[in-house]
């Protein structure tokens, strides 16, 4: 036993004194897992949202002299969208498209001269031709143009329900004879009246609400996406690590270090379980590293203590398998090294590390052969408070790849034996 | 000299591809991301060709009001619904095989009809842009089948100001004429917005093409990782010594370094190509008006890029610290440069930030052409800036160089 510790210690030494491999064992993740903080804002605020969209460039054209095209002003301007929007006017549309052309603002609004004239009725009861506001996009900010178009578009749905709710109003009280009006005028005053009552009723209820699920509302306000992130990257890279222990079995062998070692009272069994361990406990060492810096430096809670602690040793030995699967059926060091950064980055993209995708179907099960969506799956958990409970399915599975797959590398190296000794 | 540097361009391709593996990180694995992370098989995202969110709904009502719903919904943009009960539904939500669950309760309709406040379950995936996107396209939907209905009980407070209604029948004629109404004078509402783009422009206005963004995001990730790969290959040729050997042979050191770059510059050419292929034929993205202008943006990407992979052998010392350097930077340097997320998406500061990134430009540069339908003289900003971080980084790397 001591013989086997003392390989995987010698083992553990030697990864991390190897610069080359510290730059995607360590600092990678870190790397990786700072940038998407950077780029999603949870650096620069609570919210833990996964989208940055704030600041967005737009530029207001007001050509209509009447209310509704400054109502129109006042709302891209108004303090409840002061962070999404960063508005400004321009005086002519051609000035605004040029800066949509130049791609230097997401969107032009350009309200054009009779805006409100087309709606609301003049002094004598007329109603002018109804003019369309321009939503001037850029194609290279769809997502923030869109944004601006769903505001503009909610603020006519206002008007023009407004305006409906008015007129069905007096339509209906006429027809049923519930007022009388002498003239046209009086209707018209009869409207206004109605429609300054309808504003004064803007708190009135909806029909409809839409109440957000507790669990994902509380998610959402929880700085909570880096602890999806750090995870996900350390695992990620855990994968390179274990290949790189995979790749050392095959290149002791071809340095000719294997053979000076089996010339010790050293059985090839107690070398091969030594260099499991080595590349075990590189693994544990890691991701433990990587969870207490992203605790320190990002403030990161990580939920129940035992309850990480077994993920870690879980996820180590399940990705230890892989590892060690891939050194049983390669030939050459340069092989593990190559299929291990391929499947380190398959991996990170099929069990979410790098992006959340909603798989379905065959991928959806192949993210399953992941270490990394049990382990993603399982910290996120523990994060939002969950118990051991709660991860009992991910260290399950974990374990259970674990066991399969160190099972069918030993066979696998067993009736290899030869190659893997002598070349 | 010429004939000496394609020689050494074409031993270097050699050693590359002496291992089959290099097809992995050559051609496999971009494909298999581009794929992936544009939502291309069987990801929530799409079905076959529709490329709206999932949006799982289940109808506990069945009412008239829920019905008009999921009609609203079935006609959004931006979801796709999928009708059903609610374990199955359940079920597929916590597989998370779709980013929001919609249930519309029992009782429903009657709430919208009695003039009490009906309520609607929405379940997301926390921390899910495309959840995120789906939770507004029911606002849109609720927001537009609302009006008839606000509009009717508006008319209902009107008169019940007035004079009470005789019986409770009467008061539900009532709501029922103004809803009624109300959705033929909104059905007859003239367009009041008119969403307009460049006439160039490629993608749909107002719509996120994810396979354009991936296609080009996905195509300078996977380049610029192997051409910074480069270092690795200076590295080698140091470490064995065979680059003292070759200067033995009369060759100069220029011509040493300028077929290294040819070589990697080449092999970085056809992967673009095979990769920009397999976007218009698989992915059915349109890369652009612009031949020449695309050609102007990738060649300077590539330069610039090779150009970072020489700088970069003059600080890392082995194969493996310059390999796995590359992978790190590459990686990183696409995710901040918006090849992975769009950049819109990005805090105000951070998006200003990013311009000292040469994958920025390319990206930049990619987008214009692969959205906003730009000509050559719309993406001379974004070659020159390309072409000056090339300059640069030869400069810096030519300077710095160690031929032994």
């Amino acid at each position: 036993m001591k013989k086997i510790l003392n390989i995987g210690w010698k083992d553990l030494i030697v990864l991390f004194r190897d610069k080359g491999a510290l730059v995607l064992m360590l600092g990678a993740p870190f790397v990786l897992t700072l940038g998407l903080g950077l780029i999603t804002g949870s650096f620069s605020n609570n919210s833990g949202s996964s989208s940055g969209l704030a600041g967005i460039a737009v530029v207001v054209v007001n050509k209509d002299g009447g209310e509704l095209g400054q109502g129109l002003v006042d709302v891209l301007f108004s303090a409840d969208l002061a962070e999404l929007l960063a508005p400004d006017t321009a005086v002519s549309p051609q000035a605004a498209r040029q800066q949509v052309d130049n791609n230097a603002i997401a969107a032009a609004v350009i309200i054009p001269a009779g805006f409100t004239d087309g709606i609301l009725p003049n002094a004598s009861g007329q109603v002018g031709e109804p003019v369309a506001i321009e939503v001037y996009a850029n194609p290279a900010r769809p997502i923030s143009a869109n944004v601006v178009s769903s505001i503009v578009a909610d603020y006519i749905n206002q008007v023009e329900t407004g305006m409906v709710s008015v007129n069905v109003a007096l339509t209906q009280l006429v027809m049923h004879g519930r007022i009388t009006p002498a003239n046209t005028e009086s209707m018209m005053t009869l409207g206004q009246e109605m429609g300054q009552r309808l504003i004064s009723q803007d708190a009135a209820p909806q029909p409809i609400r839409i109440e957000r699920d507790k669990a994902a509302a509380e998610a959402a306000s929880n700085p909570n996406f880096l602890a999806y992130i750090a995870p996900g990257m350390a695992v990620a890279f855990l994968m390179y690590t274990v290949a790189l222990g995979g790749r050392s079995i095959l290149a002791e062998r071809d340095k000719g270090t294997l053979s000076r070692l089996l010339i010790s009272p050293t059985s090839a069994t107690q070398i091969l379980a030594g260099k499991v361990v080595g590349i075990f406990l590189t693994g544990v060492a890691q991701v433990s590293v990587l969870i207490a810096a992203s605790a320190l430096l990002f403030g990161l809670r990580w939920g129940n203590l035992p309850g990480v602690v077994l993920l870690i040793v879980t996820v180590s030995a399940a990705a230890t398998g892989w590892g060690l699967l891939l050194a049983s059926l390669a030939n050459r060091p340069g092989q593990v090294s190559s299929f291990g950064t391929a499947l380190m980055l398959t991996f990170g993209i099929l069990g979410g590390s790098f992006v959340q995708i909603p798989f379905t179907g065959l991928l959806a099960q192949l993210s399953k052969i992941t270490p990394n969506a049990w382990a993603i799956e399982g910290f996120m958990s523990l994060s939002q408070g969950g118990s051991l409970a709660d991860i009992a399915p991910s260290l399950i599975a974990l374990v259970v790849m674990a066991a399969l797959l160190f099972g069918t590398a030993v066979l696998i190296f067993q009736r290899r034996s030869g190659a893997l000794i002598a070349r | 000299m010429f004939q000496k540097i394609t020689a050494l361009a074409w031993k270097d391709t050699i050693i590359r591809f002496s291992s089959r593996t290099e097809l992995l990180f050559f051609l496999i694995l971009p494909l298999v991301f581009t794929v992936l992370l544009s939502g291309g098989v069987g990801t929530g995202q799409t079905g076959a060709g529709d490329n709206r969110i999932v949006l799982l709904v289940v109808n506990q009502d069945g009412s008239e009001p829920a019905n008009t719903l999921i009609s609203a919904l079935a006609a959004s943009g931006v979801v796709r619904i999928e009708e059903k009960s609610l374990a199955e539904a359940e079920t597929r939500f916590a597989d998370e095989a779709a980013p929001a669950l919609l249930v519309i309760p029992a009782g429903f309709g009657a709430a919208v009809l009695d003039g009490s406040t009906a309520v609607l379950d929405l379940r997301q995936l926390p921390n899910n842009n495309n959840a995120n996107a789906a939770d507004r396209a029911v606002q849109t939907a609720v927001s537009d089948i609302s009006a008839p209905w606000i509009a009717a009980r508006a008319s209902l407070q009107e008169a019940e100001d007035l004079a009470p209604f005789a019986d409770d029948a009467a008061r539900q004629a009532y709501f029922q004429q103004a809803t009624d109404l109300a959705a033929a004078l909104l059905a007859d509402e003239p367009q009041r917005v008119s969403v307009t783009q460049p006439e160039a422009a490629i993608t749909e206005a107002n719509t996120y093409d994810l396979a354009a963004h991936q296609s080009a995001g996905q195509l300078i990730t996977w380049v610029f990782i192997p051409l910074l790969g480069t270092s690795a290959l200076l590295a080698f040729e140091r470490r064995y010594g065979t680059l003292r050997r070759l200067l033995v042979t009369p060759t100069r050191k220029s011509t040493y370094l300028l077929g290294t770059i040819f070589g990697q510059f080449s092999t970085a050419v056809v992967q673009m190509g095979i990769l920009v292929g397999f976007g218009i034929v698989v992915m059915g993205v349109n890369w652009g008006h612009s031949p020449v202008g695309l050609a102007i943006m990738l060649l300077t990407f590539g330069l610039s890029s090779v150009a970072f992979g020489v700088m970069m052998a003059t600080f890392v010392k082995t194969e493996s610290q310059a390999n796995n350097l590359s992978i790190m930077l590459g990686m990183s340097m696409a995710l901040l440069g918006g090849c992975w997320f769009p950049i819109e998406l990005f805090p105000p500061a951070v998006q200003t930030a990013v311009h000292v990134l040469p994958t920025t430009w390319a990206m930049q540069g990619l987008a214009d052409l692969v959205m906003r339908g730009a000509g050559v003289a719309e993406i001379l900003p974004e070659a020159a800036v390309l072409s000056g971080f090339a300059v640069v980084f030869f400069i810096v790397g030519i300077v710095r160089f160690r031929y032994e």
